[in-house]
């Protein structure tokens, strides 16, 4: 109960900082292993961006916006992750990484694969560079359905 | 509009996960009945009380901010129910019409006392490298940096003088026209389109207030 207050106090007295301050900015990276313990062939980025998205496509978001708004909940998790790791954000992000890519039939290759992992990569700015760091790896989990 | 906005947060979650659909599909019905105005005293409660498990299932919001303001308006409403009196009821709806002027002033504030921000430093990054470009072809934004210093104060100044515009009569639903266009263009760029629905769900609460304030006054 206690804790349930407490997720709802930001609401009831909200802090209302949007983008007080530009944060590194983690990325999903996953990879199949043979093994619980098998060595990593390939990191792969887990839904990376389009190129380009039409204004079109953007008016039709404004009602119908499920993939992303999941994206920035898997952005969340990510980061909470990262300032205090919890069971609960490493499942969200291994269920849906397993959904999506078990549901990715134009790779056949994936069906093949027992074991999956993923770790977060954060991204920020050193003067004018941007620099990658590897902030979490996952415990590896079955490549199974979790839901 | 609250309904609207709740139907349209819900609806996405009835693609895929069960244990989502057994909380969102509710949820899209009971917002139907905020529309349709059928009792609406009890609807109010149950949708906060759904707002509560959903919290509980994501520990946390799933949408940030507009979960947090689908819940202070959730919160308002089911004031204005159990408020013993009308002057109660005034406070629970100025309450709301309060956040939503501070959820301007409070994001003005933070930016022009970060020093990147005030240089343009920050929005360059926002664009060069944050999670919220909806493609890459965005992030070729960040290599005008003059055109996103401008962008940095325009959101800035707008933000910081949004309360003074409920003291200016018809300024008010100037400013209200602005801040949705800058909520659609953070939809359109960012993706965050439900912040985009339900600010606007909240906009009728500041008009109330500024009538209730300044008529009454006057």
């Amino acid at each position: 109960m206690l804790h349930l207050i407490n997720l709802l106090l930001p609401a009831l007295i909200p802090s209302w900082n949007f983008f007080d301050v530009i944060v590194p900015s983690p990325r999903i990276q996953y990879a199949f292993l043979d093994s619980k313990h098998g060595a990593v062939d390939k990191w792969l980025e887990f839904r990376p961006r389009p190129t380009h998205v039409s204004f079109f496509e953007m008016l039709k978001r404004m009602v119908w916006n499920p993939y992303w708004n999941e994206s920035l909940f898997l952005m969340s998790c990510a980061e909470r992750l990262l300032e205090y790791p919890t069971k609960h954000s490493e499942t969200e992000i291994y269920k849906r990484l397993i959904f999506e890519l078990d549901s990715n039939t134009i790779n056949s290759k994936i069906k093949d694969k027992k074991y999956i992992q993923f770790r977060l990569v954060l991204i920020r700015r050193e003067g004018d560079k941007l620099k990658e760091e590897i902030s979490y790896v996952s415990t590896s989990q079955r490549f199974e359905k979790m839901y | 509009m609250v309904g609207f906005a709740f139907i349209q947060q819900s609806i996405e979650h009835l693609r895929i996960y069960h244990n989502e659909k057994i909380i969102f599909l509710p949820r899209a019905v009971f917002a139907g009945l905020l529309i349709v105005g059928f009792q609406t005293n009890w609807v109010v409660f149950i949708l906060l009380g759904v707002g509560l498990l959903i919290l509980n299932r994501f520990q946390g919001p799933y949408n940030g901010g507009a979960d947090r303001m689908s819940l202070l308006i959730l919160i308002c409403l089911c004031g204005i129910h159990i408020a013993p009196t009308k002057e109660w009821q005034e406070v629970a709806l100025g309450y709301l019409a309060v956040q939503l002027m501070l959820s301007y002033f409070i994001s003005g504030w933070v930016k022009v006392i970060n020093p990147e921000w005030r240089n343009g430093q920050a929005l360059v990054d926002v664009f060069r490298f944050s999670a919220y470009p909806v493609s890459e072809s965005l992030r070729g934004w960040s290599n005008h940096p003059q055109l996103l210093l401008m962008m940095s104060w325009l959101i800035i100044v707008f933000e910081l003088v949004f309360p003074l515009s409920i003291v200016f009569g018809d300024i008010l639903i100037i400013a209200l026209v602005i801040a949705a266009i800058f909520h659609f263009m953070n939809a359109c760029l960012f993706g965050l389109n439900r912040f985009f629905w339900i600010w606007l769900a909240a906009y009728p609460s500041i008009l109330w207030f500024q009538q209730r304030l300044f008529v009454t006054i006057s």
